[in-house]
Protein backbone atom coordinates (compact mmCIF):
# COMPACT_ATOMS: atom_id res chain seq x y z
CA UNK A 1 0.00 0.00 0.00
CA UNK A 2 2.83 2.24 0.30
CA UNK A 3 5.50 3.01 -1.87
CA UNK A 4 8.46 5.43 -1.73
CA UNK A 5 9.77 7.02 -4.72
CA UNK A 6 12.88 9.34 -4.57
CA UNK A 7 12.78 11.63 -7.67
CA UNK A 8 15.67 13.55 -9.08
CA UNK A 9 14.43 16.78 -8.90
CA UNK A 10 16.21 18.27 -12.15
CA UNK A 11 15.79 15.86 -14.41
CA UNK A 12 11.54 15.48 -13.55
CA UNK A 13 11.63 19.37 -13.62
CA UNK A 14 7.95 19.51 -14.79
CA UNK A 15 7.03 17.51 -11.61
CA UNK A 16 9.02 19.69 -9.53
CA UNK A 17 7.03 22.59 -10.97
CA UNK A 18 4.09 21.02 -10.52
CA UNK A 19 4.40 20.56 -7.00
CA UNK A 20 6.85 23.75 -6.40
CA UNK A 21 9.81 22.36 -5.00
CA UNK A 22 12.27 24.97 -4.22
CA UNK A 23 13.94 23.46 -1.64
CA UNK A 24 15.36 19.84 -1.40
CA UNK A 25 14.41 17.16 -0.19
CA UNK A 26 10.61 17.79 -0.07
CA UNK A 27 8.65 15.48 0.36
CA UNK A 28 5.16 15.07 -1.73
CA UNK A 29 2.36 12.89 -0.57
CA UNK A 30 -0.45 11.39 -2.86
CA UNK A 31 -0.25 13.96 -5.33
CA UNK A 32 0.23 17.26 -3.31
CA UNK A 33 -2.02 16.37 -0.76
CA UNK A 34 0.82 17.32 1.64
CA UNK A 35 4.33 18.54 0.96
CA UNK A 36 6.91 18.80 3.50
CA UNK A 37 10.36 20.94 2.90
CA UNK A 38 13.70 19.31 4.80
CA UNK A 39 14.31 16.45 6.70
CA UNK A 40 10.85 14.64 8.07
CA UNK A 41 11.33 12.86 11.41
CA UNK A 42 9.57 9.53 12.00
CA UNK A 43 6.82 10.70 13.89
CA UNK A 44 6.25 13.93 11.55
CA UNK A 45 5.49 11.94 9.00
CA UNK A 46 2.98 9.86 10.79
CA UNK A 47 1.11 12.50 11.90
CA UNK A 48 0.85 13.55 8.20
CA UNK A 49 -0.40 10.72 6.84
CA UNK A 50 -2.58 10.57 9.82
CA UNK A 51 -4.17 14.00 8.61
CA UNK A 52 -4.34 13.31 5.15
CA UNK A 53 -5.26 9.51 5.38
CA UNK A 54 -8.97 10.23 6.90
CA UNK B 1 35.12 0.46 -20.62
CA UNK B 2 35.73 3.53 -18.24
CA UNK B 3 33.85 2.15 -14.99
CA UNK B 4 31.92 5.03 -13.17
CA UNK B 5 33.09 3.28 -9.53
CA UNK B 6 36.98 3.70 -8.55
CA UNK B 7 38.96 1.08 -6.79
CA UNK B 8 38.39 2.67 -3.53
CA UNK B 9 34.63 3.36 -3.65
CA UNK B 10 34.16 -0.65 -4.48
CA UNK B 11 36.13 -1.39 -1.33
CA UNK B 12 34.00 1.05 0.47
CA UNK B 13 30.56 -0.80 -0.45
CA UNK B 14 32.07 -4.02 -0.51
CA UNK B 15 32.63 -3.94 3.11
CA UNK B 16 29.11 -2.26 3.46
CA UNK B 17 27.53 -5.35 1.41
CA UNK B 18 30.12 -7.71 3.48
CA UNK B 19 27.03 -8.18 6.00
CA UNK B 20 23.82 -8.53 3.82
CA UNK B 21 22.16 -11.60 4.97
CA UNK B 22 19.11 -11.73 2.87
CA UNK B 23 19.22 -11.08 -1.86
CA UNK B 24 18.08 -7.73 -3.18
CA UNK B 25 17.14 -7.76 -6.82
CA UNK B 26 16.91 -4.69 -8.38
CA UNK B 27 14.89 -4.04 -11.73
CA UNK B 28 16.27 -1.11 -13.53
CA UNK B 29 13.19 0.42 -16.47
CA UNK B 30 15.08 2.70 -18.74
CA UNK B 31 14.17 4.45 -22.29
CA UNK B 32 15.61 4.26 -25.66
CA UNK B 33 14.87 8.06 -26.41
CA UNK B 34 15.20 11.11 -25.09
CA UNK B 35 16.50 9.57 -21.88
CA UNK B 36 19.85 11.69 -20.47
CA UNK B 37 20.37 9.72 -17.56
CA UNK B 38 19.50 6.22 -18.38
CA UNK B 39 22.91 4.62 -19.51
CA UNK B 40 24.75 6.16 -16.87
CA UNK B 41 21.97 4.69 -14.43
CA UNK B 42 22.61 1.14 -15.60
CA UNK B 43 25.99 1.29 -15.80
CA UNK B 44 26.32 2.53 -12.09
CA UNK B 45 23.22 -0.08 -10.98
CA UNK B 46 25.56 -2.81 -12.93
CA UNK B 47 28.63 -1.99 -11.28
CA UNK B 48 26.97 -1.80 -7.86
CA UNK B 49 25.34 -5.61 -8.02
CA UNK B 50 28.53 -7.13 -9.57
CA UNK B 51 30.31 -6.36 -5.59
CA UNK B 52 27.79 -8.69 -4.07
CA UNK B 53 26.24 -12.02 -5.02
CA UNK B 54 23.61 -11.42 -3.07
CA UNK B 55 22.80 -8.81 -5.56
CA UNK B 56 20.80 -9.44 -8.93
CA UNK B 57 19.32 -6.98 -11.57
CA UNK B 58 17.11 -7.22 -14.09
CA UNK B 59 16.78 -4.48 -17.33
CA UNK B 60 13.56 -3.56 -18.69
CA UNK B 61 12.48 -0.89 -21.36
CA UNK B 62 9.66 1.34 -20.20
CA UNK B 63 7.71 1.03 -23.43
CA UNK B 64 8.35 -2.29 -24.65
CA UNK B 65 7.42 -3.97 -20.99
CA UNK B 66 4.84 -1.84 -20.08
CA UNK B 67 3.03 -4.58 -18.35
CA UNK B 68 6.32 -5.06 -15.91
CA UNK B 69 6.73 -1.00 -15.59
CA UNK B 70 2.52 -1.34 -15.00
CA UNK B 71 2.88 -3.65 -11.93
CA UNK B 72 5.71 -1.99 -10.16
CA UNK B 73 4.32 1.43 -10.98
CA UNK B 74 6.84 2.50 -12.51
CA UNK B 75 6.61 5.81 -14.83
CA UNK B 76 10.26 7.13 -15.07
CA UNK B 77 12.96 6.84 -17.04
CA UNK B 78 15.36 5.87 -15.47
CA UNK B 79 13.34 4.35 -13.23
CA UNK B 80 14.80 1.45 -10.24
CA UNK B 81 13.02 -0.75 -7.88
CA UNK B 82 14.86 -2.01 -5.26
CA UNK B 83 13.02 -5.45 -4.42
CA UNK B 84 13.49 -8.25 -1.95
CA UNK B 85 14.48 -11.81 -3.81
CA UNK B 86 14.04 -14.77 -1.77
CA UNK B 87 14.60 -18.44 -3.80
CA UNK B 88 12.33 -17.14 -7.11
CA UNK B 89 10.44 -14.64 -5.24
CA UNK B 90 10.35 -11.07 -5.81
CA UNK B 91 8.62 -8.80 -3.08
CA UNK B 92 8.31 -5.54 -3.56
CA UNK B 93 8.76 -3.47 -0.57
CA UNK B 94 8.15 -0.04 -2.81
CA UNK B 95 11.32 1.58 -2.88
CA UNK B 96 12.29 3.28 -5.89
CA UNK B 97 14.21 5.49 -7.29
CA UNK B 98 13.40 7.95 -9.98
CA UNK B 99 16.27 9.63 -12.18
CA UNK B 100 20.25 8.93 -11.63
CA UNK B 101 21.42 8.09 -8.06
CA UNK B 102 24.00 9.63 -7.80
CA UNK B 103 25.92 12.30 -5.89
CA UNK B 104 24.43 12.08 -1.58
CA UNK B 105 21.74 9.69 -3.74
CA UNK B 106 24.61 7.90 -4.05
CA UNK B 107 24.37 6.66 -0.36
CA UNK B 108 20.84 6.82 -0.44
CA UNK B 109 20.95 3.70 -3.23
CA UNK B 110 23.15 1.69 -1.16
CA UNK B 111 21.77 2.48 1.95
CA UNK B 112 17.89 1.22 0.38
CA UNK B 113 19.69 -1.91 -0.52
CA UNK B 114 21.16 -2.77 2.75
CA UNK B 115 17.32 -1.76 4.71
CA UNK B 116 15.70 -4.36 1.89
CA UNK B 117 18.47 -6.93 2.35
CA UNK B 118 17.41 -6.48 6.23
CA UNK B 119 14.10 -7.04 5.50
CA UNK B 120 12.88 -4.63 8.56
CA UNK B 121 11.83 -0.95 8.23
CA UNK B 122 13.33 -0.19 11.76
CA UNK B 123 9.68 1.51 11.72
CA UNK B 124 7.91 2.29 15.56
CA UNK B 125 5.11 0.08 16.52
CA UNK B 126 2.95 3.27 16.08
CA UNK B 127 4.07 3.47 12.69
CA UNK B 128 3.37 0.43 11.78
CA UNK B 129 0.05 -0.07 12.98
CA UNK B 130 -1.11 2.88 11.42
CA UNK B 131 0.31 1.68 7.78
CA UNK B 132 -1.21 -2.42 8.26
CA UNK B 133 -5.01 -0.17 8.24
CA UNK B 134 -4.13 1.87 5.10
CA UNK B 135 -7.35 1.33 3.29
CA UNK B 136 -5.94 3.68 0.27
CA UNK B 137 -2.86 3.58 -1.22
CA UNK B 138 0.07 6.12 0.02
CA UNK B 139 2.81 7.49 -2.66
CA UNK B 140 5.33 9.28 -0.63
CA UNK B 141 7.68 11.19 -3.50
CA UNK B 142 10.67 12.83 -2.11
CA UNK B 143 12.07 15.65 -4.35
CA UNK B 144 16.34 15.82 -4.43
CA UNK B 145 18.86 16.93 -6.02
CA UNK B 146 22.59 15.09 -6.78
CA UNK B 147 24.82 17.58 -5.24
Amino acid sequence: MVQAEMVEATEFQALSNKYNVSGVPQTTINDGAANIVGAVPESNMLAELKRIMK
Amino acid sequence: MTTLLNADVVKQIADAFAPMKESVHILFFGEKEDCVYCADTQQLLEEVVAISDKLSIELYDLKDDADVAAKYNVDKAPGVVIAAKDGDTVSDFGVRFAGIPSGHEFTSLIQDILLVSGRDSGLSQDTRDFLKGLKEPVLMQVFVTPT
